[in-house]
């Protein structure tokens, strides 16, 4: 029996390999082939469906009605990631480099929210942007916000909540490839007179908050030169007085296959998600994913849903080739070090 | 204009619902006042003879059913909010579910589960369709839902045989229906209104339905529409002087738009199913469409707000229940179904949910009683005779102009 099992020793791998192979078929390239199939459907439950080449109209039929859902998905996917960025570097920054034995801790808490469901700490989310919440309620009172101030059923919560819900995604990649820089690089690159990075980093920092801020603000529908001139401030200022050039030349490039991972790990999902427009935005507000559960689950529509599924898969996978030849982790690791 | 008889007039089958509702309802009062049989009633026994003419009166007098050495020991039952009484004692389970459970051992699983008519039965079709059990014995769905599900075959015919307080209590008016003239699938629920429902002392007075869609700083970004079709379409309809018991294209197209310009100005903060009543509640929204009973289950906790009834009129309709094709525990259905037949239990369930009965002798049990006398005059629960016109009933949709209401209504719902 072991003599048997030696000789054919190099079949294992394969072996080893069937229990992900058979998951893999049975729940992703079956119910994919599927969902590519039924979207060349024609007819209804009622009356049962027939397959046909010649319903291929039934992508342009899907995809007109919906190019503003689309247009919104991927604003909104686009404005979360990029706040997710904003919030989680700095996060993972200070875990990673500052956070001393309390490093465990503080993982830790940055995944506790993924103990409880999804969709309650969506839905908490009602509660703690409702209009007269703990937020709003206390800040109304002071007069510092007009009455009916809401961001309830607004463009902002729907990123608000992407934006908390991905978090964690977005930080532990990140805290990874930081966590695994030689700091003694570091230390070379300011014995080498990288110091603060000061007017460089003031023009830099004015131009990314600038336009990240702008971008934000159509998704938003706040006013783009007020928010722009904020941001551009702002950025200026960290730029000028919390980088060091050391953090330019060595920490940044070293950490961005963790920002690439991050904010993949960040988007797609983003791009499909229809819970947080569902709970916290409104009609104006809806995302592709809503209509896609709307198809599938309200109108029974499989075709049209399929034919939409479809299409956000062919969508992001372009998307993501497009990131990976531009900020691809081969080219980055290769060529920094 | 209550003396022509409602039921022969050539109008709608909802209008002939409505006016007969009416017209039934005096008469009704008028036999069960000479009768007045509901007066003494015996707790768990049917008291109500039905009216003197009604041909069931004769062919089947109520009796207790018959009851059958196996019922289940659970049921499924999905309902919309607000639906059924609360018990007193435990504000966690409903009084009748509580009784039903006491007399025949059976646990309902109850649970509100249903927002909108077209959400709910997509969560069903695939199991009907494919001839597997539903999950629900019993299902509570608007008429116009009743009547596709018909066509479709997806109802389970009742065993009527075994529901004698069902064929002998439900009130004349319910009968007239084309779709199930025999009332085979469907057992009327409740019947109510789509109203406005407002925080009045944020809004001030409001009389018309054309204030949900005017742009005023007491309600600018307070206001919600509903998702079902018939009602959001019917209320913009009257707000436009226009008929929803004949609903037409150009209607509809004139409605969406009218609904529309309010969200392009951001007077409205959400379109919602039942779930307005959270926003009402927590007053994020002051003023909604909104279903009449609701807003009276609401004033528990938020006395602040009200039904109002505008002078255009309210949408008017009737929901029911019905046994999904495939459910496991039928005969146990149709005994619940009857049991709430029963006019002292529908009496107990209409204390707690302020719709109108379709059950005979509510009203007389009402009056009769010392605690819940006040109900017996509710216009909510009771509506008046003169109000029967400004009860507008949405009309009939042949199935290529429901897809065109459909998708107009869409581009105001988002999806």
């Amino acid at each position: 029996m072991g003599g048997w099992l030696y000789r054919r020793r190099r079949f294992i791998p394969y072996l080893l390999l069937v229990p992900g192979l058979v998951w893999l078929i049975v729940f992703f390239a079956y119910p994919l082939t599927q969902v590519f199939l039924a979207s060349f459907w024609s007819g209804s439950v009622q009356q049962g469906y027939s397959f046909s080449i010649s319903n291929w109209t039934n992508y342009p039929d899907a995809i007109t009605p919906v190019l503003p859902h689309i247009g919104r998905s991927l604003l909104y996917s686009f404005a979360a990631t990029v706040l997710t960025l904003l919030i989680a570097y700095p996060l993972a920054y200070t875990i990673a480099m500052r956070g001393g034995r309390f490093k465990n801790l503080l993982l830790f808490l940055v995944v506790a929210p993924f103990f409880t469901s999804f969709l309650l700490r969506t839905l908490s989310w009602k509660i703690i942007l409702g209009d007269d919440g703990v937020v709003f309620g206390p800040l109304k009172g002071l007069g510092l916000l007009p009455e009916d101030f809401r961001v309830l059923a607004t463009p902002m919560a729907v990123v608000a909540g992407l934006t908390y819900n991905f978090l964690p995604f977005m930080t532990l990649p990140i805290y990874v490839a930081l966590e695994k820089i030689d700091f003694r690089l570091v230390e070379a690159a300011r014995d080498l007179y990288a110091g603060p990075w000061r007017r460089s980093g003031a023009i830099v920092g004015a131009l990314v908050g600038g336009v990240l801020a702008a971008l934000l603000a159509m998704a938003f529908d706040w006013s783009i030169p007020i928010t722009a001139v904020l941001a551009a401030s702002f950025g200026a200022f960290v730029g000028s007085v919390f980088v060091s050039e050391a953090f330019v030349r060595i920490t940044f490039p070293l950490s961005l296959p963790g920002v690439f991972a991050g904010s993949l790990l960040t988007f797609i999902p983003a791009m499909g998600d229809y819970v947080n427009a569902e709970f916290l935005g409104n009609p104006d507000t809806r995302m592709l994913g809503n209509v896609i559960q709307n198809r599938f689950l309200t109108q029974n529509n499989f075709p049209e849903a399929s034919a939409l599924s479809f299409t956000l898969m062919a969508g992001i996978l372009v998307v993501v080739v497009i990131y990976t030849k531009l900020l691809g982790t081969e080219q980055l690791t290769n060529s920094r070090i | 204009m209550s003396d022509q008889p409602l039921l022969d007039r050539p109008v709608t089958r909802r209008a002939v619902l409505v006016g007969g509702s009416l017209a039934g309802f005096s008469a009704f009062l008028a036999a069960c006042g000479t009768q007045g049989t509901a007066s003494s009633p015996t707790p768990g026994q049917t008291a109500t003879a039905p009216p003197a003419g009604t041909p069931a009166a004769t062919s089947a007098p109520p009796t207790t059913p018959p009851v059958r050495a196996t019922y289940s020991t659970e049921l499924n039952w999905a309902n919309w909010c607000c639906y059924l009484d609360v018990d007193p004692a435990d504000k966690t389970k409903w009084k009748t579910l509580e009784d039903f459970k006491k007399k025949y051992g059976t646990t309902v699983n109850y649970k509100e589960v249903i927002d909108a008519n077209e959400g709910f039965v997509a969560t069903i079709a695939n199991q009907i369709v494919a001839g597997q059990d539903p999950g629900w014995d019993i299902i509570t769905v608007t008429d116009w839902m009743v009547a596709r599900l018909i066509r479709l075959g997806w109802l389970e015919k009742f065993e009527t045989a075994n529901m004698p307080n069902f064929v002998a209590n439900v009130r004349d008016v319910y009968k007239a229906q084309t779709w199930d003239a025999a009332m085979a699938y469907h057992a009327p629920w409740q019947t109510g209104m789509t109203g406005i429902g407002a925080d009045t002392t944020k809004t001030g007075e409001i009389t018309s339905v054309k204030s949900l869609f005017e742009d005023d700083p007491r309600w600018h970004g307070k206001v919600e529409f509903l998702t079902e079709m018939r009602d959001a379409i019917g209320l913009s309809m009257l707000a436009l002087g226009l008929d929803p018991r004949t609903p037409t294209r150009d209607g509809a197209d004139k409605a969406v738009a009218l609904m529309k310009r309010a969200q392009a100005a951001k007077t409205v903060r959400d379109v919602k199913g039942n779930a307005y009543t959270e926003d009402l509640a927590a007053g994020v929204a002051v003023l909604v469409m909104a279903w009449s009973g609701d807003i009276v289950g609401l004033q528990a906790e938020a006395p602040n707000l009200k039904f109002i009834f505008p002078t255009e009129g309210v949408m008017f309709w009737t929901d029911n229940v019905c046994i999904p094709k495939g459910a496991v525990h039928k005969g146990t259905a149709e005994l619940l179904i009857d049991y709430c037949y029963v006019p002292e239990n529908a009496a107990q369930i209409e204390a707690g949910v302020a719709y109108v009965t379709p059950v005979k002798g509510v009203q007389e049990i009402f009056a009769a009683s010392a605690d819940n006398k006040a109900l017996a005059t509710d216009p909510l629960r009771f509506p008046p005779a003169g109000l029967e016109p400004k009860l507008v009933p949405f009309g009939i949709l042949s199935d290529e102009d429901e897809t065109y209401f459909n998708e107009q209504f869409a581009t105001v719902i988002g999806d």
